[in-house]
């Protein structure tokens, strides 16, 4: 159905600014398992009247991928490296809520000159998968801590992801396996390259410049 | 003249003697996720009805302001409830712009709530105070965003118009922002009528409080009053994001009141789980909250320029 | 719309000749109202000052700042309208210095005569561009002629800067804090009820003479009233001085002013009218309006400063009790300035929402943008100006006194008025209510403030006539109902919210019976021996505001650093301020400074100097009339 579709384009722009104004991190990876969820429905909502096994494929094996699997290596990490939950953004959270309603607002106006080669099912499709990939671009902008950056990462791949499976039909489905291992392979390499941070860290306790747990350079 | 004056007066009674009844179905709904049985459905009546019966102690500090503040304040949720469509019913007045009327009477109510918590010269209604006036810039932001919205989608600035009495809204053809426009109206809901994550109605410590806070020195009939108006204005405000959720009409009047009463008090078991599950914000997160209700809101305008 | 020439003058291109038309007929109605009540509130003020100053002096350039005022609204002549431009701008300085024994009222006048001649070098420039490309110095010929749209542009920018400066538009409204206070109270209501409204008028006079703008202007004008509008309230909040704090309220109100005017403009380029006369309307309508809301908290600031010799909003408190007519009055002045209903402020914002709304359905996308700014920026203002006079309400009339200030004469506190030491005369005077001649206008601006909120087709008609007029369109082709019906039916629901309150007033009493209900102290959660200084200040209460926008507001904190383990006194304060005058004029002025400095410094003698500019001038002559 049409208003599916823009339903769910909407509310994972909704999510994506939940996340941006969130400071839990908790919080963060179930948001995001979410809106995972939440896309991976969009395949079926495409063909609604006529259901492939390739669609059905391809949202499971979504499902299974973005909501399951990767909030769960999320978890593990964090548990890993038993950081605190609260996180401190660079600019204010009130600002930063304010800067991502102007982006989903730049988004918009920048979709109204883009013109797109083919028909979309929904309007919506575009510019709202635009602000997703600006919002996550903003919440990599404005944290500290690496798992939020790898966070506002994944929020990019899905409003990419949401955008390559409403445009093109015919795309094969195997492309679109190779971006989810993609995905998958990067969070679990993430991960593991900040635990061996973290590790370090734990090392250098003692030492006088007492270091954040978790943070980037 | 005549034939306007009864649906007044039904609207005014309808508000009048149910708007209590959603305040018991929160507070049970609250006892039931704590485990406990609960005060009784009807135990705002009973409350009502013994302040009623009691007399006013007043401050020496306080002047005529304390008096007026809790008439003003019931006399505007009186009126405001007659601009209110409730379901299918429409408002039994409305006109271009009632909207404005509407949020300039919450603000007098607001004015003389501030005024008569400073006049006790206590701190801690001043705290309440400072806090109210803080929160209502931040709420008018992200409902007169939502009147904008709303006003673009149904070209007209008649509350009746713009929420559901006139809208052919089904859930065929549901426009997406006005998915976003009643997240946003649900969080300023939450806001105005001080409950949880905004404000606790429960407690009565001061560090926690904003709109209980405010009215510690009100007794008697002022307190009756005052917590009358309360209940009044999440009546008011549960009218109208129900309006816009139930776009139902069946035609028949008993049937549509049915539905608007059904959606009322599912509304208000809403309210009373998000109260039991969520823990109440620190006041600098409810600034965020509301931030994040005007972006919603933005976002729905800016969805709904996109689509025209 | 009569022109009554009176016959040429001595002056070159000038003309004596005057005319009164719908635009002019709205502020007239506000300068005489005002003028007539400041004065006579005025006469009372300053009775103490009889026999130690000059009275008389006062007096004759309060009429002929009056005379000025009445000759700029009808003037029809560049040359009349600068000239009585001049003599109002000079009046207004001595009536400013009236209490220039102290250097702080000096320094006041001074910033106002030099912002003022710096702006009117502007409207030099601009006025002369007009009747250049006119061809006369007359208002109606200039009407009628066109002008390019480059020329129209440069000339709306050069207004908005000439008169913007008057009208207190934000960067350029630093004058604004420093006059209001130092003068004495009747000067600070028609300083801000009417001299800040010639700027206004001299800004409308030249949208009604250029008929033709580009688009943009009407975004920059809507754009000028919301920077204006909420940088003033937010600045308004943070002042401790009440009079400071008023002051910033009309940098607010004149954004109020300059929104509905931009609304307007707006509508008459995009050729939507029902907007452009609903803006224009609700924007003359506000001048009225603020003039008298205006006043009467002058006024009554005026009557607190009289009784307190404080303006000092911390220092004070529970003066309902003492002052209680005055307190009244005052609550009228602010539930008119925060536009709630029942009052004149609601009826004016009432009809630039609905023009703003309007706009929103008619106009194309940018329109669209740019009016939704309008209303949200409304909609902030006016919760904001909520928050401003319910903290001063509450701080200056509620509560208990937070110093024992009332009856006695404390040097070291800041004094409004110069009331020399006669202490028991003073003390006996703190006792009771301001004296009638203070008390009677501001009686009669409170009850104009109910009436227009009570009656408004009583000012609807000449303001939408003077919206019209501006807008150049027919008023018989606006459907005028459209927004008169729902005025109708908001008196319908304000007289109904009466009687509701008289209603429930019945209610309580037959409720609570014949006896009179007993008094103690307050409770406030059972905490006993609350000392008068733990209620909230002034600071405390904004706080919370004025820590969301601190960069913005340049928020300063001095002291209130706690040491050790038995502390002793601390003290902690706050204080607001001004950006654009830290950060644009200061440095801009101090550079001016010293480059002149430098200049001065410079080894040539002065006679070689001028000789060479004649030298130079004589050249340029000759080469530009030969060639």
């Amino acid at each position: 159905m049409t208003s599916w579709i823009d339903v769910s384009c909407i509310l994972a722009v909704f999510l994506a600014l939940t996340i941006l104004a969130t400071n839990r991190i908790v919080g963060m990876i179930k948001i995001f398992a979410l809106q995972s969820f939440l896309l991976s429905l969009v395949p079926l909502f495409l063909h609604a009247d006529a259901i492939s096994g390739r669609d059905i494929l391809l949202s499971g094996g979504t499902m299974v991928l973005k909501a399951v699997l990767v909030p769960t290596i999320l978890f593990w990490a964090i548990r890993h490296i038993s950081m605190r939950s609260e996180i401190k953004p660079i600019i204010g959270l009130g600002t930063s809520i304010l800067c991502g309603a102007a982006l989903i607002a730049v988004a918009f106006w920048v979709s109204l000159s883009l013109r797109l080669p083919g028909k979309l099912l929904s309007s919506l499709v575009l510019p709202c998968s635009l602000a997703t990939m600006l919002l996550g671009f903003m919440t990599m902008v404005t944290r500290t801590r690496a798992i939020t950056q790898v966070l506002g990462y994944l929020v990019i791949e899905n409003g990419i992801f949401l955008f390559a499976i409403s445009l093109y039909d015919a795309m094969p489905v195997l492309i679109e396996m190779g971006i989810l291992l993609d995905i998958f392979v990067a969070v679990f390499i993430m991960a593991i390259v900040l635990n061996h941070i973290n590790e370090e860290f734990e090392r250098t306790r003692g030492s006088a410049s007492r270091a954040k747990w978790g943070e980037s350079s | 003249m005549l034939s306007m004056t009864f649906p007044v007066l039904i609207h005014g009674a309808m508000v009048c003697l149910l708007s209590p009844f959603f305040l018991g179905v929160i507070a049970k709904v609250k006892a039931f996720f704590s485990g406990k049985v609960g005060p009784s459905i009807l135990q705002p009546y009973f409350d009502l009805a013994k302040l009623f019966r009691k007399k006013c102690v007043y401050s020496g500090t306080a002047t005529w302001i304390f008096r007026a503040a809790p008439v003003v304040i019931l006399a505007v949720m009186l009126v405001l409830s007659l601009m209110v469509p409730f379901g299918r019913f429409k408002a039994p007045v409305q006109f271009s712009g009632d909207i404005l009327l509407a949020v300039s009477l919450l603000a007098l109510s607001r004015f003389f709530m501030i005024l008569a918590a400073l006049d006790t010269g206590s701190s801690f209604e001043g705290m309440g105070a400072s806090r109210e006036a803080f929160f209502s810039c931040l709420s008018e932001l992200a409902l007169f965003m939502n009147f904008i919205t709303l006003a673009l989608l149904t070209k007209s600035i008649s509350l009746s118009q713009m929420i559901g009495a006139d809208i052919p809204m089904s859930w065929e053809g549901l426009e997406p922002a006005v998915f976003l426009v009643v997240a946003s109206f649900f969080i300023v809901l939450l806001a105005e009528n001080c409950r949880i994550p905004v404000d606790d109605p429960e407690t009565h410590l001061e560090l926690t409080m904003i709109h209980e806070v405010m009215i510690l020195d009100h007794s008697g009939v002022d307190l009756a009053y005052m917590l009358y108006a309360a209940a009044m204005k999440l009546f008011i405000f549960s009218g109208i994001l129900v309006s816009i959720i139930i776009p139902v009409r069946t035609g028949d009047p008993v049937m549509d009141m049915a539905i608007f009463l059904g959606g009322m008090t599912g509304l208000s078991v809403l309210v009373g789980i998000v109260e039991s599950s969520m823990a109440r914000l620190r006041l600098n997160r409810v600034r965020l909250l509301l931030l994040v209700s005007f972006a919603l809101a933005f976002f729905g305008l800016i969805v709904t320029l996109w689509r025209a | 719309m009569e022109k009554i020439l009176l016959g040429s003058w001595a002056v070159p291109f000038g003309e004596f000749s005057f005319k009164l038309d719908p635009l002019s007929l709205v502020f007239l109605i506000a300068i005489t109202t005002l003028i007539l009540c400041a004065g006579v509130y005025g006469f009372g003020y300053m009775r103490p000052y009889r026999g130690k100053k000059p009275l008389g002096m006062h007096a004759f350039f309060y009429l002929i700042l009056a005379l000025a005022l009445v000759l700029i609204v009808t003037a029809n002549n560049v040359i009349l309208f600068l000239g009585a431009w001049e003599v109002m701008t000079l009046s207004t300085f001595f009536l400013i210095i009236f209490n220039d024994e102290k250097s702080p009222v000096r320094k006041a006048g001074f910033i106002y005569l030099i912002a003022s001649h710096c702006a009117t070098f502007f409207l030099f420039l601009m006025f002369f561009l007009m009747a250049h490309a006119a061809g006369s110095m007359d208002f109606d010929v200039m009407a009628r002629s066109d002008f390019s749209p480059a020329l129209a542009g440069t000339i709306f920018l050069l207004s908005l800067i000439g008169f913007g400066v008057k009208a207190g538009f934000l960067p350029t409204h630093i004058w604004l804090p420093y006059a209001h206070p130092e003068a004495p109270s009747h000067i600070s209501a028609v300083l801000s009820g009417i001299v800040i409204k010639m700027g206004i008028y001299g800004i409308c006079r030249v949208l009604w003479i250029m008929r033709v703008l580009p688009n943009w202007c009407g975004y920059v004008l809507l754009m000028i009233g919301v920077l204006s509008g909420i940088m003033g309230v937010l600045y308004a909040l943070g002042q401790h001085e009440l009079k400071k704090l008023l002051a910033y309220h009309s940098i607010e109100n004149i954004g109020i002013i300059a929104l509905g005017l931009g609304a307007g403009l707006l509508g008459r380029s995009h050729q939507v009218p029902f907007l452009a006369v609903l803006g224009f309307g609700g924007g003359l309508l506000h001048v009225l309006n603020h003039a008298l809301f205006k006043g009467l908290l002058f006024l009554g600031a005026g009557s607190v400063i009289q009784k307190t010799h404080s303006g000092e909003m911390d220092h004070l408190g529970g003066l309902a009790k003492t002052l209680p007519v005055t307190s009244v009055l005052f609550m009228v002045g602010a539930l008119s300035i925060c536009g709630l209903p029942l009052f004149n402020g609601f009826i004016g914002e009432f009809i630039i929402y609905f023009g703003l709304f309007q706009g929103l359905l008619g106009l194309p996308l940018h329109g669209v943008i740019f009016c939704s700014l309008g209303i949200l920026s409304l909609a902030l203002m006016g919760a904001l100006a909520l928050a401003c006079f319910s903290k001063v309400y509450g701080t200056i009339f509620l509560g208990k006194p937070r110093t024992g200030l009332k009856g006695s004469s404390h040097a070291s506190l800041k004094e409004a008025g110069d009331l020399s030491g006669k202490s028991t005369a003073q003390e006996s005077a703190c006792r009771e209510e301001t004296s009638k001649w203070m008390l009677i206008p501001m009686m009669v601006l409170a009850g104009l403030c109910v009436w227009i909120g009570l009656v408004p087709r009583t000012v609807t008609g000449f303001t939408f006539f003077g919206g019209a007029y501006l807008a150049h369109v027919d008023l018989s082709t606006i459907p005028l109902e459209q927004v008169l019906m729902p005025l109708t039916m908001v008196i319908r629901m304000a007289f109904l919210f009466l009687a509701l309150i008289l209603g429930l007033i019945m209610i309580r009493r037959l409720l609570l019976g014949k006896a009179p209900m007993p008094i103690r102290e307050t409770w406030s959660c059972g905490f006993a021996q609350v000392s008068s200084r733990f209620q909230y200040t002034s600071a405390s209460f904004a706080r919370l505001i004025v820590e969301l926008m601190k960069n913005a507001l340049l928020l300063r904190r001095h002291g209130g650093q706690v040491a050790g383990v038995f502390p002793g006194k601390t003290q902690l304060s706050s204080s607001v301020h001004d950006a654009s005058e830290e950060m644009i004029f200061g440095p801009g002025l101090a550079f001016l400074n010293d480059f002149s400095k430098k200049l001065g410094h410079s080894r040539i003698r002065y006679t070689q100097i001028y000789l060479m500019y004649i030298l130079l001038f004589l050249i340029f002559l000759l080469v530009w009339k030969l060639k």
